[in-house]
């Protein structure tokens, strides 16, 4: 029997050993699960979740922070997830966190990454929905990889095209392989360099010119600077407006003649109301002009006369005949 | 006509361990147990089969890390060494090595030694002197089995990790801490559970092929050697399908 007792010691070490380790390993994996330990859970709304799948790891700024609990669909473009994350974290974790969705490394299972807001905001409770930017697919990554592919394609066709029409361009080539345009852009750089130059001295005498009117030096400096001459110009402005206001009397005046005249003319008195409105000078003037009508005609008919004096008419001819070589030149001009 | 009489011989024997079962269960639910003699069969059955156990899960470990190496190492993932072969050894290489080990050491042992009391009339005279023979030998032999094949996976698994540590080492360097939870964070209960609870039907099979191949065996010497080395081959056959079909039940569950 002793034999059987030494061998109790040694069945019970080595059972106690092989529980020991699976309860150690389960417990670890609980822990990592998030089954024991105290937790407090948030929730968050994605369109698609892309696979994640409850116990998957939720990463608060990179720290193993709790596993997702479950996952339902709310509506037709919103799925909630419940995350549950460790009290401790609780702290850290404020109201304007954003949830996103990731995988570990490139190939591996989704995680939900937690990433701290910008600004400062009151710290998480539990229960409350965490915000969520839109996420992206690969599909959907690929789809607009498709459009940028195909608008590439159409760019390098175009400057394909474009390349092609610069390697025919002789100009540009010409202009290119010209070895002295080279030196012509260095003299234009120094003549530009100098230009620079002179423009510097320019400013500086510009600055001077505007330091000596500060100073009261000058013609323009005495007229920004004297006092003298603003007083002399105040008063020249004060006879400036005197006169305004003999012209406004004037005006008056005026208009008070115009409105003698006008009611003169209503009441048919005065020199233009017979100018206007009498018809007997009317007449006379209408005679007067028609005897200054037959006046001219008898005037021209004396100018006829003289014409055809011998006296006068070698003038008269020369004049004519000039008149016909002048018309003459200009109808040639004009058939060719 | 030979190959009807193999395949009548086949059902025949498969009824035969199928009542040898259910006699295991009836007498085993019955009083009076016989707790020294389980303790006994424990020790010799769990605690003596640790060092083959242990050797057999070092070696294992070691291997499969240092042969896993160059494959992982060609798809740019070397640092996935350990999680790799944590995952190969606890679902599935654990289990199943310890089980055949346990299967050769155990099954033949239990063949010879019950088949050659069958073979000198100690179990007749067992009965005889008014002790249950079936309860005070097989079922205690059984129930030590099962009971102690899944202690020797644990510590045999953890033997075999340990190896691992030491294969990743000898190429490349890297902190037991790293190592120990890089293994750990890639586990969760699916992966442990299943693996856990097939080793009970491991060590049962084991048990009862051992006992059912001893306590029939055909008379002489002959008869002792035969039941010891199809005890062995039954058994281990035995894992293997056990395996097949515990695999289909946990997919069928969704926790694989």
């Amino acid at each position: 029997m002793a034999n059987l007792k030494i061998s109790s010691l040694k069945l019970g070490l080595f059972v106690l050993a092989g529980l020991f380790l699976f309860i150690l390993t389960l417990y670890i994996i609980g822990k990592n699960q998030n089954f024991f330990g105290s937790s407090f859970e948030v929730r968050a709304r994605f369109s698609n979740v892309n696979g994640l799948i409850p116990g998957n790891n939720i990463r608060f700024a990179g720290i193993q922070a709790g596993t997702v609990k479950h996952i339902r669909v709310i509506n037709d473009s919103s799925v909630e997830v419940v995350l549950s994350i460790d009290n401790e974290m609780k702290p850290y974790i404020h109201k304007n966190a954003v949830a996103s969705l990731g995988t570990e490394g490139l190939m591996g299972n989704k995680v939900v990454n937690i990433v701290p807001g910008k600004s400062a905001a009151p710290l998480i409770g539990s229960g409350d929905l965490l915000a969520t930017p839109k996420t992206v697919s690969t599909d959907e990554m690929l789809l607009t990889l498709a459009t940028t592919n195909n608008n590439i394609a159409e760019i390098s066709e175009g400057l394909k095209g474009t390349i092609r029409r610069i390697n025919q361009s002789k100009a540009l080539w010409g202009i290119l392989d010209d070895g002295s345009l080279a030196g012509n852009i260095r003299n234009s750089l120094r003549n530009l360099s100098q230009a620079s130059l002179h423009t510097n001295e320019m400013t500086r005498d510009l600055g001077d010119i505007v330091s000596d009117i500060k100073e009261g030096k000058g013609s323009i400096g005495s007229l920004v600077r004297d006092t003298v001459l603003s007083s002399s110009l105040a008063r020249a402005v004060e006879k400036v407006r005197d006169a305004g206001a003999s012209i406004d009397r004037l005006a008056g005046q005026l208009d008070e003649t115009v409105q003698d005249i006008h009611r003169q003319v209503a009441e048919g008195k005065g020199t233009v109301h017979a100018l206007l409105q009498d018809s007997a000078l009317a007449r006379k003037l209408d005679a007067s002009m028609e005897n200054i009508r037959a006046g001219t005609d008898a005037f021209n008919q004396d100018m006829l006369a003289l014409q055809h004096n011998f006296l006068f008419r070698g003038y008269f001819r020369k004049l004519e005949k000039e008149k016909k070589k002048a018309a003459a030149k200009n109808e040639t001009a004009g058939t060719h | 006509m030979a190959s009807t009489s193999k395949f009548q011989a086949f059902l025949t024997e498969t009824g035969d361990i199928a009542r040898f079962t259910g006699r295991y269960f009836v007498q085993g639910v019955r009083p009076r147990f016989e707790i020294g003699e389980l303790l006994r069969q424990c020790f010799l059955i769990g605690y003596n089969s640790f060092p083959l156990v242990g050797l057999t899960g070092f070696i294992m470990g070691l291997v499969l890390t240092m042969q896993l190496r160059p494959s992982l190492v060609d798809y740019g993932v070397e640092s996935q060494l350990p999680v790799m072969v944590g995952v190969a050894i606890v679902r599935e290489i654990g289990p199943v090595i310890t089980a055949l080990i346990f299967a050769g050491k155990i099954a033949s042992s239990m063949g010879a030694e019950l088949g050659s009391m069958k073979v000198t009339e100690q179990i007749d005279a067992m009965e005889v002197s008014g002790t249950n023979p079936f309860k005070y030998l097989v079922v205690t032999r059984v129930a030590a089995s099962t009971l102690m094949l899944p202690i020797l996976v644990i510590l045999g698994d953890t033997i075999a990790l340990l190896g691992s540590f030491i294969g990743v080492n000898i190429r490349a360097n890297t902190s037991f801490t790293l190592f120990f939870r890089q293994i750990v964070n890639s586990f969760n209960f699916g992966d442990v559970l299943p693996a856990y609870i097939k080793t009970y039907f491991f060590g049962f099979a084991v048990g009862i092929i051992g006992c059912y191949k001893g306590y029939y065996s055909k008379k002489g010497t002959e008869g002792v050697g035969r039941a010891a080395n199809s005890a062995v081959v039954m058994s281990s056959i035995l894992i293997f399908i056990i395996d097949l079909i515990a695999v289909q039940i946990t997919d069928l569950l969704g926790i694989n």
